[in-house]
């Protein structure tokens, strides 16, 4: 890759910013609450953009382009289904519990609804989530610089990966070391201005070369330019999964269990200026990620779109790792109606520099490519800086959310409940910029480990989706209903788990082989594909935790009403909204988020 | 919280949207942008960047930020008389 003094000062201008605001904010970090709470003064339309930015990590960004590449626009479910409902219902039903408990994180609610075992099960899992999950980030953005040859001639080819790390880390340390919680949420808020500007000129570039979405339209097959047909069966439609599994999996026991319980995204909420301002982020952040597809899933889209003439062009791209696709994938017709490949490059073996092969002899594609791929096509040097610094915003946001939610949760719910309770406010900020120094090294450690032992990452992440699937219905029944008690959460959560546990080892997808991907016991029933049976795993593990969770209840003492008001829906009097105007209301933000839903849902049905 | 965000969004946008477009003006016409379909990208996106950085800046300048006090935060009691 060429980059020019240009692409070089863009992106330096974008560090020095993000470092600077660390520096501003330190003078504000007086009490632990400051640094972990952001002194819940931020705005909410503040906190609604960091809403969205903290989860606009890599596999966001990239993994998101990949899929709008294989599958078409039915990636789009991720965001309409898998995300906008459940932003609002956490925004209008569970935010008044979340804020108004005045609990200072998500394990720490769970610990004034239940006890505290159920909220050490929460507490103890989600900080090794968030130090994996941070790691991940930080091993895939090394992993694509390195594959980009972005310091090519500027670092020896050795040191690049260890470079990238170590880089990623100072930087993301530093401003969150120096201001905390606001200085993350401040820095999501230029993340996301920088994601938008560096990708909007992309998407409609790569639109005016392949003729709009019309041409998007007659390029590819009609299964991947409409996001519903095909759905009534998983064999019709290329993610391989019906409808029912797609709303009860997707649209709401994962999305519900992420957007709703994850204290990565709430801390974004629980930062805002006030009760009624954190009602109102998620649904502000509901606005601009229902159109988000757009940008992150649409040059997947363009990239697979793009013809044969354009291919050779790319094909002299100055990359390092990047081979030219294979001409018969897109130039024959019929080859691109099967599985059109477009612009996307053939994975290389990194050591021969050859084509992986698979197991019928054609080559893998490397769909993690699509955008910096498409970034490379029509970016010229000046605003390609701009690019990349936007690909490496979306990289170091989804660090930082992980950091700065690690810290607060190790330091209140860890450190302070059962390791030293009676510490002075000043040594529990002291705990939480040592907690940030602690969390990054982790992270560095599971960024190394992603290297050496990739099956490892996998399975990690595949356990991590066992303990988030049933989650939702512990909070569910712990908002909704005042019976539910401390031993029926508990156990619900832990059958939830192992309820996931038994599906995945007695299921399988079709044509994987026995082991990480399932079927470990016994294959009592196979799959379509990957992604419905993750689908089903959630649904299975749902229903086993509201299950128990309800039996167990019912047959243990309940907690009296009294210490249950601000925690439980019946018991906790509504929020007062008189003095609001109509348009003030968050339900009215809420309709209208629904309503753009429908359309957007409809148009691109 | 003391700083408005809208102050370093707005001038990291007026930096860098001002380094593009005056690099886009000095390469205009330049075989670099065949790539971009023949569009100065540069100095169109430079522009609207630039533009937007100034928005920002001047809604951030419009609050004094350094007024605001510090004290007190919303779950620290007023002081009486106040």
């Amino acid at each position: 890759m060429n980059l020019t003094y240009i692409d070089w000062l863009i992106m330096l201008v974008y560090f020095i910013f993000v470092l600077g605001i660390g520096f501003a904010l330190k003078r504000y970090m007086r009490t632990s609450n400051d640094f972990f709470l952001a002194g819940r003064s931020i705005p909410a339309w503040i906190c609604g953009l960091a809403f969205i930015s903290a989860n606009l990590g890599a596999q966001e960004v990239i993994g998101m382009g990949a899929s709008g590449a294989k599958y078409g626009i039915a990636t789009s479910h991720f965001y309409w289904i898998g995300a906008i409902p459940a932003m609002v219902f956490v925004g209008i039903f569970m935010m008044p519990f979340y804020y108004g408990s005045k609990a200072r994180s998500v394990p720490e609610y769970l610990r004034m609804r239940f006890d505290e075992k159920t909220r050490a099960v929460n507490a103890f899992s989600f900080a090794i989530m968030t130090v994996f999950s941070s790691g991940i980030s930080m091993y895939a953005m090394a992993l694509l610089i390195q594959t980009l040859g972005l310091f090519k001639g500027i670092i020896p080819d050795p040191y690049v990966f260890h470079v990238s790390i170590v880089l990623s880390a100072i930087i993301v340390l530093g401003y969150i070391f120096l201001g905390g919680l606001t200085s993350a949420i401040y820095n999501e808020v230029l993340q996301f201005f920088l994601i938008v500007a560096g990708f909007a000129p992309l998407v409609f570039l790569g639109l005016k070369h392949v003729g709009g979405w019309h041409g998007i339209q007659q390029t590819l097959p009609t299964a991947f330019t409409h996001s519903w047909r095909g759905m009534a069966h998983a064999n019709t439609n290329p993610l391989g999964v019906e409808w029912f599994g797609l709303a009860m999996g997707l649209g709401f026991v994962l999305s519900f269990g992420y957007w709703c319980t994850d204290f990565l995204v709430v801390q974004r909420a629980m930062a805002a200026d006030s009760e009624e301002s954190a009602r109102r982020v998620p649904l502000i952040a509901a606005i601009p990620k229902m159109f988000f597809p757009f940008l992150v899933i649409l040059p997947g889209l363009i990239a697979v779109s793009i013809v044969p003439k354009a291919m050779n062009k790319v094909a002299s791209t100055q990359t390092a790792g990047i081979t030219a696709p294979a001409p018969a994938a897109a130039a024959d017709g019929s080859a691109a109606i099967a599985a059109p490949k477009g612009i996307i490059p053939v994975k290389t073996n990194p050591v021969t520099g050859k084509a992986v092969l698979d197991e019928k002899g054609q080559p893998v594609y490397n769909y993690d490519l699509a955008i910096p791929v498409l970034l490379l096509n029509y970016f010229p040097t000046g605003i390609l800086g701009l690019g990349l610094t936007a690909l490496l915003a979306s990289f170091m946001s989804g660090m930082a959310g992980n950091v700065t939610a690690f810290n607060t949760v190790w330091t209140y719910d860890i450190y302070q409940s059962y390791i030293k309770k009676d510490g002075t406010d000043e040594h529990y900020l002291w705990m939480g910029r040592m907690a940030t120094i602690g969390g990054i090294i982790l992270s560095i450690a599971a960024a190394y480990a992603a290297t050496s032992f990739n099956n490892i990452m996998d399975a990690l992440q595949l356990v991590f989706s066992f303990v988030n699937a049933p989650l939702f219905a512990t909070f569910l029944l712990g908002m909704f209903w005042k019976r539910t008690t401390g031993h029926g959460a508990f156990i619900g959560l832990l059958s939830g788990t192992g309820a996931a546990l038994l599906h995945h080892g007695l299921t399988i997808p079709m044509g994987a082989n026995p082991g990480i991907h399932g079927g470990w016991l016994s294959i009592v029933h196979t799959y379509p594909s990957d992604m419905a049976m993750n689908f089903w795993t959630a649904i299975f593990a749902f229903a086993t935790n509201l299950i128990v969770t309800i039996v167990i209840s019912l047959m243990t003492k309940s907690r009296p009403d009294e210490e249950l008001v601000g925690l439980v829906y019946s018991l906790t009097p509504k929020p007062v909204e008189h003095h609001m105007r109509w348009w003030e209301k968050p339900s009215t933000l809420a309709i209208g988020v629904l309503a753009l839903l429908v359309v957007l849902n409809l148009v691109f049905a | 919280m003391g700083l408005d965000i809208r102050i370093p969004l707005g001038l990291m946008f007026l930096v860098t949207g001002g380094m593009m477009a005056i690099y886009g003006f000095f390469t205009r016409g330049s075989g670099i942008y065949d790539r971009s379909l023949g569009i100065d990208i540069n100095l169109i996106w430079g522009l609207v960047m630039f533009v937007f950085g100034l928005v920002m800046f001047m809604l951030g300048r419009r609050t004094k930020w350094q007024d605001d006090p510090v004290h007190p935060r919303p779950w620290e009691e007023r002081p009486r008389g106040h």
